[in-house]
Formats: structure tokens, C-alpha cells, sequence
């Protein structure tokens, strides 16, 4: 069976309509799941063969990541990588071990000078070439989604975790004038992004919450988070675009203010510490969600476990819309193949509307 | 008259960082015993944090900056402490194992556990078994915290367990693990000697490890 991208089915999904699917939503696959579905490899810069994987296996959109944090392995090659080893050999010249600039092993702002002396022109400069590429290439009815929008984890990488969470209360100025400095790139780059017509809506994925509630109180998040995230809200809904937003953990404590400002789609709800059915009877006329079938049972599972997540997830969480079936994360290269075909399969299979599971 | 015990106590909660040496001076000035200082309020006062923490009152900046109180406490009291009393509750090596570069949940089990009165030794992230076993044998500590977020890294700690059983070096030693994919029954299958779910039952496994019943 052929299946013909529609944009149109997964916005009607958001704006909480059945249409005649269930669309199916992730955001982000990796290049070798793509690469066994097309049966040849798929790398980073191949924009053909992963729109070819995006809309061939169903989906409606191509997320296309463009931020600081972009493009490849996010603290290894990414464009504020790239800046930071930049600084640093400058500073340092000789340093050969990736650790002195990789956000997983170092952090740059730990008092105020280290606020001024951050390269945050350079950082700013963000190459949104690929995401122009894409236009060209999408399929009729497919649209791009851009990727960006990292502001509470790119602020507390800077500052190294335990820093950022002791400035937070020690010297919250200096906490508040970095997201600041973040945030107001990343609004300046979703200008720019939302110039291009073939974009429809951007995804932040910004973790919240670890497993047990949010990583920060959710006053903090009130005061230095949130309004940034209003403000990407508004420009989206002005410029008549789709706010989606990624949070690992439990963020049942935040969805009301993530309501209120302006989410239109929560993904995963992660299906290790929340659970989806319950979350959509309380929230689910509000919000859409996409997720949120489990990484680990994506790894481990059998085809026929994962079969019956869908339906699970199918028979409770579709009918009425505001859904798009999904993993619980993103698919990484560990997940099993036979699984993410037996997620998607299952769900085109069985999730036609009206459902009847 | 207030009491200087609770005033300290109290001090750690709040995370009053920089009015914690002015306080437990005054204690000290006032002849109280610097081992009852450390356990009736310092540690006391991280008991009751680590509680806040776990029933979602407070969140990890609070509780660190109750841990920095209480360290900037203890700095003025430990030289004080003489023979036995000198001693930490106990020696943690804390790690996150080969493949695994996440250490937010690690070093906050490190930084409750140090104000819980443990020397805490951190061998960082993504620390290879070997690595691992080498310091092991060298510093002989009484526990082994490891922790993993991804589940592809969970059997990293299963093989740590099983290098130290064959090098014959587990037997004195506690091993707990803990890590967002990581539960009680991997645990248990691994022959980890116990799990923790977040850093407060860490502290309380390890506790209960070196017998202590606070």
C-alpha cells in the first residue's frame, strides 16, 4: 500500500478531529532504521533518501533539526561544538581531548566573566541550509518541522548541571541572563525558520523532568523557562505554525502551565513513569500527544508485545483525535527493527477511524 | 533561648550557605560537642532535606544548596574530631558505567551521601569495568554505587558484579546500583546487594549497609 503524506491529517490530530488515520509521529529515527526500511544506507546529509523513509513509512512531516545544537551528535559535532572547540584551541592551542569541549564532559559559564567571554555571535549563527534544502524536495501534502527551540538544557549544559542548579538559587541573576542569551537566539533562528513556507511548526526538545518530577521547581521553571517557551508559542501561532514540545520525565506537575502557554502537541509522555490513557482523560482535550510506545519494549520486546501496545494505546487514547502514535522517546539505532515495522505497522493496520479494537 | 543545635539544623534546611560557619562557631564557642554537631545537626538537617527532596517539596537546586551548608558546617567541625569519631560513616566509590555518559542522578547521590557523613570517591562517567576493579582493590571501599541511564549500559553493571565475584573482592563489599531504567529486580537478578530509586534511598541503602539505624 502506498501512503501518501498529509500534513493536513496530522494537524486535524492536533486540532483534535479524527480524519482517516491515526497519523503516526516521531521526532526523530535513526539513520540506520531508515536505512533497513529503504533497504540502502541513509546518512545526515541524505535529504532525499530520509524524506523518501519519512513519507513512504507514513509520516506526514520531515523533522529537520536546526539549532545550536545541530547538526550530528548534539556534544560531538554540532554547531556549538564546533564553537566551543573553537574557543578552546584558541585559549588552549595543542588540547587534543574532545572532553575540553564536549557539553557532556565540560561547561563553559560558571561565573559572570565566563557569561561576557561566551562567543554567543558565533554560537548564534545557525546553518539552516538543510532545512531550505528540504523544500525542494518534499513530496505534495508533506511539510518540514523544525527541530529547535532548546532553552532549559542548553542553558544548564553551559553551566555544568550542579553549577546551573546552585546558581539557580545562589546568584539567580546570573542563571536568568543565560537563558536569556539562549533564548533569544533560538527566537531569532524560529524567524528566520518560519520565512520558509514549508515549515509548519517547530518541535523544542528540551528535557523537563527526570523520572520522579520536574529537574527544577516548578516555580523556577515559571520564572526563567516558561516565558521563553510563551514567547515561541506566539511567534508559532502568529506565523500560523505548530508549537510541539519534547520532555522525557514526569512532567504530569507541568502540563497545565504548558497548556496555558501554548503547547500544542506534548510528546513522548514517558511511558516509563506516566501513563498515556490516564494523561489523556485529563488533558487530552487540551493537548495533543504523540508517543508513547516504550523504548525498552522497542529493544526487548516481541512483535506481538509491541502489537498489542498499539492496539492498547489505539483503543484508549485515539478515538476523538489529538493523538499520533509513536515511541516512547525517539528510535534509536538499538531499538529493534522488526519492532519499530511492528509499531507502525500495527498502527496503520488497526488505526483507521472510526477505531473499532 | 533558642536552641544552636536546631539553629543549625534549621540553617541547612534553608541553605543558609554563608551563615552556617558564623553558627556552628557559636556552637563550638558555646562548648558543644563537635561529633553531636555533626550528627544532631548537620546530618540531622540532611535527613530532613533528603525527605523534602523525596516527597517532591523541594527540588535538586534546594537540596544542593542544603548539601553546600552542610559541607561549609562540616569543614569547621571535622579537624575537631579526635580518635574514632575522626572517621567517616564509610567509603563510597560512586560511577557511572562504560558507555554511559549521564551523571546528574550520580552526583546527586555522591552529594547526599557526603552529607550524610560518607567519603565519597567519584570516578566520573563512562568508566570501563577494568578501571573500575583497579579502584576497587586499591582504595577498598565499603560500597559500590553504580548508576546507568541508558538500558543498552545496564548490563555494564551486571559484569562489574561478576568481575568482582571472580577476583574475589565482593564479599566485603555492598554493591547498590540505581539509574532511571535500572529497578528492584534487575537489581536482584544482577546480585547487586541492593537498588535505590532516587538519592534519598540511596542514602538509606547505604545506611543500612554499614548498619548504621538512623
Amino acid at each position: 500500500m502506498e501512503l501518501k503524506p498529509d500534513f493536513n491529517r496530522f494537524l486535524a490530530a492536533v486540532h483534535h478531529r479524527e480524519t482517516d488515520r491515526v497519523p503516526l509521529g516521531e521526532v526523530l529515527i535513526d539513520y540506520s532504521i531508515q536505512g533497513r526500511f529503504l533497504g540502502r544506507d541513509v546518512g545526515a546529509e541524505d535529504w532525499a533518501s530520509q524524506v523518501e523513509f519519512w513519507s513512504k513509512a507514513g509520516y506526514d512531516y520531515l523533522p529537520v533539526t536546526v539549532s545550536m545544537m545541530s547538526p550530528g551528535k548534539v556534544t560531538e559535532e554540532s554547531k556549538i561544538t564546533r564553537v566551543l572547540k573553537e574557543r578552546v584551541l584558541r585559549e588552549r592551542p595543542g588540547t587534543t581531548d574532545p572532553k575540553a569541549w564536549n557539553l557532556e564532559f565540560t561547561s563553559f559559564i560558571h561565573e559572570r566573566p565566563d557569561l561576557e567571554r561566551f562567543p554567543w555571535d558565533a554560537a548564534a549563527d545557525i546553518d539552516l541550509s538543510s532545512l531550505k534544502a528540504v523544500g525542494k524536495l518534499l513530496p505534495e501534502g508533506m511539510k518540514a518541522i523544525a527541530v529547535s527551540g532548546k532553552i532549559f538544557t542548553l542553558t544548564w549544559m553551559l553551566m555544568g548541571f550542579n553549577n546551573f542548579a546552585l546558581k539557580l538559587v545562589l546568584e539567580e541573576s546570573l542563571v536568568a541572563e543565560v537563558f536569556e542569551r539562549v533564548a533569544a537566539i533560538q527566537l531569532k533562528a524560529l524567524e528566520r525558520i518560519f520565512g520558509m513556507d514549508h515549515v509548519a511548526g517547530v518541535w523544542a526538545v528540551d528535557d523537563l523532568a527526570f523520572g520522579t518530577g520536574p529537574m527544577i521547581s516548578p516555580v523556577a521553571l515559571r520564572k526563567h523557562v516558561f516565558p521563553w517557551y510563551k514567547k515561541v508559542a506566539d511567534l508559532c501561532h502568529d506565523q500560523n505554525r505548530i508549537f510541539l514540545m519534547h520532555s522525557d520525565g514526569d512532567i504530569i506537575t507541568l502540563m497545565e502551565d504548558l497548556i496555558a502557554l501554548g503547547v500544542d502537541v506534548i510528546q513522548p509522555i514517558d511511558p516509563s513513569c506516566m501513563d498515556m490513557a490516564k494523561v489523556k482523560r485529563q488533558y487530552g482535550h487540551r493537548i495533543c500527544m504523540v508517543g508513547n510506545v516504550s523504548n525498552e519494549l522497542l529493544r526487548s520486546g516481541t512483535t506481538g508485545e509491541i502489537a498489542a501496545r498499539v492496539k492498547a494505546l489505539l483503543r484508549d487514547v485515539a478515538p476523538g483525535g489529538g493523538f499520533a502514535l509513536g515511541s516512547g522517546n525517539s528510535v534509536p539505532n538499538w531499538a529493534r527493527f522488526e519492532n519499530y515495522m511492528a509499531m507502525r505497522d500495527t498502527c496503520l493496520k488497526h488505526g483507521t477511524y472510526p477505531i473499532t479494537i | 533561648m533558642t536552641d544552636p543545635m536546631d539553629v543549625i539544623k534549621n540553617a541547612v534546611i534553608a541553605g543558609k550557605h554563608s551563615d552556617i560557619k558564623a553558627l556552628v562557631q557559636k556552637a563550638l564557642e558555646a562548648g558543644l560537642d563537635p561529633n553531636a554537631i555533626i550528627n544532631d545537626a548537620l546530618i540531622a538537617a540532611m535527613d530532613v532535606v533528603g525527605k523534602d527532596f523525596g516527597s517532591g517539596k523541594i527540588f535538586v537546586p534546594e537540596m544542593l544548596v542544603s548539601a553546600v551548608t552542610m559541607k561549609n558546617g562540616l569543614e569547621l567541625v571535622k579537624p575537631l574530631l579526635v580518635g574514632d569519631q575522626a572517621h567517616s560513616r564509610g567509603t563510597v566509590i560512586m560511577a557511572t558505567v562504560k558507555g554511559d555518559l549521564h551523571d546528574i542522578g550520580k552526583n546527586l547521590v555522591s552529594m547526599m551521601l557526603e552529607g550524610a557523613g560518607f567519603k565519597v570517591i567519584d570516578l566520573g562517567v563512562d568508566l570501563s569495568v577494568e578501571k573500575l576493579l583497579d579502584k576497587v582493590e586499591e582504595i577498598k571501599p565499603e560500597i559500590l554505587g553504580l548508576s546507568a541511564l541508558l538500558t543498552t549500559t545496564m548490563p555494564e553493571m551486571k559484569r562489574a558484579i561478576e568481575v568482582l565475584e571472580a577476583k574475589g573482592i565482593r564479599e566485603n563489599l555492598k554493591v547498590m546500583v540505581g539509574g532511571a531504567p535500572v529497578d528492584r529486580v534487575f537489581a536482584e537478578k544482577i546480585g547487586a546487594d541492593g537498588y535505590g530509586a532516587n538519592a534519598v534511598e540511596a542514602v538509606q541503602l547505604a545506611r543500612r549497609f554499614i548498619g548504621d539505624k538512623a
